[in-house]
């Protein structure tokens, strides 16, 4: 099947349309992506390095806590006195400040002598706080926490590795990841006498830091050393105190470069990760400032890339409509524009074909400024040139044609013209049973006339005798000069013989009448041969040679005068 | 390049782990529980090449934590274990091991004529079946700093010596402890404490804890330890590994063995009676005794093997290998207490 140019021309413009508009969604798309991922890792490292300034924060406010109650009189009374009342006063304290603080799971004043036995201790059972006494109180100086804190200036903060509690009977249920912080409580020599310990449970404590974070946000902890001590997955944490070292540079390669202190800050996508879905992620690195077990914590957040994407969503949707509304706009404003541009090509195209069937051109855009415009003008130049000369031409085609049947002289219709004519009426004589009548005339003194008063004279006479023939013989009848003084009548349905020599005499008689030429009155006489169809002849040639013989009997006759060819005796 | 990148994102996006997850999944995986420095990642890689099989290592540093870790699920857990020979009778006795196809260990022939010989080594053949491989032992000696210690310790009384209080490393073990202990009280046997001597063992090692500066439980932990600490002395559980490795961190220490004869283990490899692929635990053992691992023993850890003589060993030394206690379970229930704090009554009461 051949397609038009508009369906061809709508078929392209569409696809164009459809093509850009495609693209431009695809991109859009793909931009609007990579922008959310852009501003996710962003927000997932600002929330990071926000989440390591508070943990910064946390350990100044527990290290605000051990300051007040190292410091405090009834912790020093205590330790150096021994005093029951004054351990009483420190146990409410001790036991105030746990209840503000829901990650204290332990709050101990531990003594210097008698091995780091405790002298106020403090544990969160479930829901309670409960004070442990008397023989309950166990010796913890082979312990760093307080070995090491012992060592420290008054103030400073000790600060545990964070692991799982081993420690038998540190507090009820104790097998969740921990850390301690100690505080060296000294007498007014400036001796360490003892340490105040708090134990804050990790869980608790970051479950407070990381409480506003959106739900998708998956947060870790790790050691200096990479290992894993807060993940998604419990099973991945504490490898180390299960015998299975689990390190975030094994989960996460590009932390490796935090774990060898080269980088503070590291985003990437974790599209690679062995096991999850594919995240994105920010680690930081937290420095901890003082006496400490641990030296830097690296802490990270996660989220799934899918639920970064999953806001692309609707954006995406969007996109789709825009890109299926573009297209069928493409589609629908494709047809007219192509017909619009092919219409005044097809305008064009049908004048041409009227053009060949002779048709008047019909509606042209010429009032178009442009290329069509043009070529339609064009269009009507050229068909106004052809049409001019197309009439020139039937013009000149005529005047041969009148030229080749008429005499050039008289006007009458010549030789040729005549014969056709005879052979016409005899057609249709023969046809309806009709009769003609054929009168031979020739000019008597015609010659004469020539000779003595020149041929203006003699065509004088002509045009003359050619006139009053045409004015005496019906319109239906038919005058002809077949040449020199020859002239011919041929007369339809001529009636009896009678009438027939009625209009020969009338020829006869006006023929006779001077002809005025100039000054002269000229006179020629006729001689007129009478035949009839169907009673002398029945073809042309027949009747004419009969009308002409009789012309010359009548000539030979003494001039002026008719014969009939009936008349004579066939020679 | 964003754009490709993009591009690689949602390729993987659309292809969810499918990649890879077949390929780890169809390899054949051999559970291994051992000590640090046993069963280093350079020495496992080899073994996984040759086999194809996937080593899944898990450390261990007490035999309170191993038996723990293999009897919380009737040693379905694991495939293989290090274990010394005294530790190993109460395995056999609760049916976690299986007897060792000897013939399935060639490499036995290249092993030393004292440990070729296993009816000689008490503990590892039962009714003529074979429970344990040999692979590596030491002596719990006591390493001593000799910028402090001007004389070698002669006694585990040193560890008591309140001159080194806060100075003193020790291992955080109850069943060496109690043996240390019946050493240091001069009972007739380290490992079969009488009704009478438990009080007494408790009292010296609450005494123990109150000289010692810390407990480690780790090789790397304890010389950690004792280089933060200016230790003088340190009971070392892990024998010639800890020396080797203080050595290695540029300390000055000396190694003890104390008149009352060091406690000394051998350290066997043993198959779990519930193992998914007793061959290609068999195939481990057998692996391990080849000289390439017997040499990363040697020079990086400073463990003995089995088959070659070792210059840590000293056949004339005055050696008690281990053998089993009387209840692993009292003296860990002891030892738990003590680590706490807990005072004598408290300990005992218990």
């Amino acid at each position: 099947m051949r397609l038009g140019i508009a369906v061809q021309l709508a078929a392209l413009l569409a696809l164009v349309g459809a093509l850009a508009a495609g693209l431009t969604g695809f991109y859009a798309n793909a931009a609007s992506q990579d922008l959310l991922v852009a501003s996710a890792q962003n927000q997932l490292l600002t929330s990071t390095q926000v989440l390591a300034r508070r943990i910064a924060i946390t350990r100044e406010e527990i290290s605000r806590d051990l300051r007040l109650l190292a410091s405090h009189p009834a912790a020093i009374a205590t330790l150096e006195q021994r005093d029951a009342a004054r351990a009483d006063e420190v146990a409410t304290l001790f036991g105030l400040v746990m209840q503000a603080n829901p990650a204290y799971v332990q709050i101990r004043l531990v003594s210097a002598d008698d091995y780091g036995l405790e002298r106020v201790r403090m544990d969160r059972r479930s829901t309670t706080i409960v004070r442990v006494q008397g023989e309950d109180l166990q010796e913890k100086g082979h312990y760093a926490y307080v070995s090491e804190t012992l060592k420290l200036h008054a103030g400073s903060t000790y600060l545990s590795r964070i692991s799982v509690a081993r420690e038998r009977g540190a507090y009820e249920g104790s097998r969740k990841p921990a850390l301690r912080l100690a505080m060296p409580v000294a007498n007014g020599q400036a001796q360490a006498i003892g340490v105040v310990v708090i134990h804050v449970e990790l869980e608790g404590m970051f479950a407070l830091l990381a409480a506003d974070l959106p739900a998708d946000f998956h947060l870790f902890l790790a050691n200096g050393q990479g290992d894993v001590l807060i993940h998604p997955d419990p099973d991945k944490t504490f490898g180390f105190d299960k015998g299975r070292r689990v390190l975030v540079q094994d989960e996460f390669a590009p932390t490796g470069a935090i774990v060898k202190g080269e980088v503070d800050q590291v985003i990437f996508d974790a599209v690679d990760s062995v096991d999850g879905p594919p995240m994105i992620a920010a680690f930081v690195v937290h420095r901890i400032e003082g006496p400490s077990e641990e030296r830097r914590l690296i802490l990270g957040l996660a989220r799934p890339l899918s639920d970064v994407l999953a806001q692309s969503r609707s954006l995406r949707t969007t996109i789709a409509q825009i890109v299926s509304g573009l297209c069928l706009a493409c589609l629908l404003l494709a047809i007219p524009l192509a017909r619009a541009f092919t219409r005044p090509i097809n305008a064009v195209s049908l004048a041409a074909r009227r053009l060949s069937s002779g048709l008047p051109p019909g509606q042209l855009p010429l009032e178009r400024q442009d290329e069509i415009g043009s070529l339609a003008r064009s269009f009507r130049d050229m068909r106004s040139q052809i049409t001019r000369q197309l009439a020139d031409l039937q013009t000149s085609h005529a005047e041969l044609e009148h030229l080749a049947r008429h005499d050039t002289l008289t006007g009458l219709p010549n030789r040729r013209l005549f014969e056709e004519r005879l052979d016409q009426a005899l057609a249709h004589a023969r046809r309806y049973g009709e009769q003609l009548g054929i009168l031979f005339i020739d000019l008597d003194r015609f010659k004469s006339v020539n000779d003595e008063c020149g041929h203006e004279a003699g065509d004088a006479v002509l045009e003359a005798v050619a006139l009053r023939l045409k004015t005496m013989v019906r319109e239906a009848d038919t005058v002809s000069r077949l040449g020199g003084d020859e002239f011919v009548v041929l007369l339809r349905t001529p009636g009896p013989q009678g009438h027939l020599g009625a209009i020969a005499d009338k020829l006869l008689q006006g023929l006779e009448e001077p002809i005025a030429f100039r000054q002269l009155q000229l006179r020629v006489g006729v001689s007129i041969g009478i035949s009839q169809y169907p009673r002398d002849g029945q073809t042309s040639i027949e009747i004419m040679a009969r009308a002409d013989r009789a012309m010359y009997t009548a000539k030979s006759s003494g001039r002026a005068r008719f014969r009939f060819a009936s008349e004579e005796m066939p020679g | 390049m964003d754009r490709l990148r993009f591009d690689r994102r949602r390729f993987c996006l659309a292809l969810p782990a499918l990649a890879t997850a077949p390929a780890r999944a169809s390899a054949e995986v051999l559970r291994v529980l051992a000590w640090p420095g046993y069963a280093d990642p350079d020495v496992v890689s080899v073994f996984e090449r040759r086999t194809r099989a996937k080593v899944d290592v898990t450390y261990i540093d007490s035999d309170e934590a191993m038996w723990q870790k293999i009897g919380s699920n009737n040693g379905r857990d694991f495939d293989v274990f290090a274990v010394n020979t005294a530790e190993l009778q109460r395995y056999i006795r609760r049916g976690l091991v299986s007897a060792i196809d000897e013939k399935a260990i060639s490499n036995r022939g290249r092993q030393l004529p004292r440990f070729r010989d296993l009816h000689a080594i008490p503990g590892l053949v039962h009714d003529e079946r074979v429970y344990a491989i040999p692979y590596t032992y030491s002596e719990m000696g006591l390493i001593y700093d000799r910028r402090q210690l001007p004389r070698e310790p002669d006694s585990v009384a040193a560890l008591w010596d309140t001159r080194w209080r806060g100075k003193v490393i020790a291992y955080d073990g109850g069943v060496h402890s109690f043996s240390l202990a019946a050493q240091a009280l001069g009972l007739g046997s380290p490992f079969e404490l009488n009704d009478k001597d438990w009080p007494r063992a408790v009292e010296r090692l609450i005494a123990l804890r109150r000289n010692v500066g810390a407990f480690y439980t780790q090789p790397d932990e304890s010389v950690a330890l004792f280089r933060e600490r200016r230790a003088a002395l340190l009971f070392a559980n892990y024998g010639s590994q800890q020396l080797h490795a203080l050595e290695a961190a540029g300390i000055d220490v000396g190694y003890a063995i104390p008149r009352e004869g060091a406690l000394a283990w051998l350290d066997c490899w043993a198959i779990l009676r519930s193992a998914r692929n007793p061959a290609l635990a068999a195939a481990w053992i057998d692996y391990l005794l080849e000289s390439g691992p017997g040499q990363v023993l040697a020079t990086r850890q400073g463990l003995a093997n089995t088959t070659s003589a070792s210059e840590h060993y000293r056949a004339a030394s005055n050696l008690v290998w281990l053998e089993p206690v009387e209840s692993e379970e009292r003296r860990n229930g002891l030892w738990s207490r003590i680590m706490a704090g807990d005072r004598a009554d408290r300990v005992l009461s218990s």
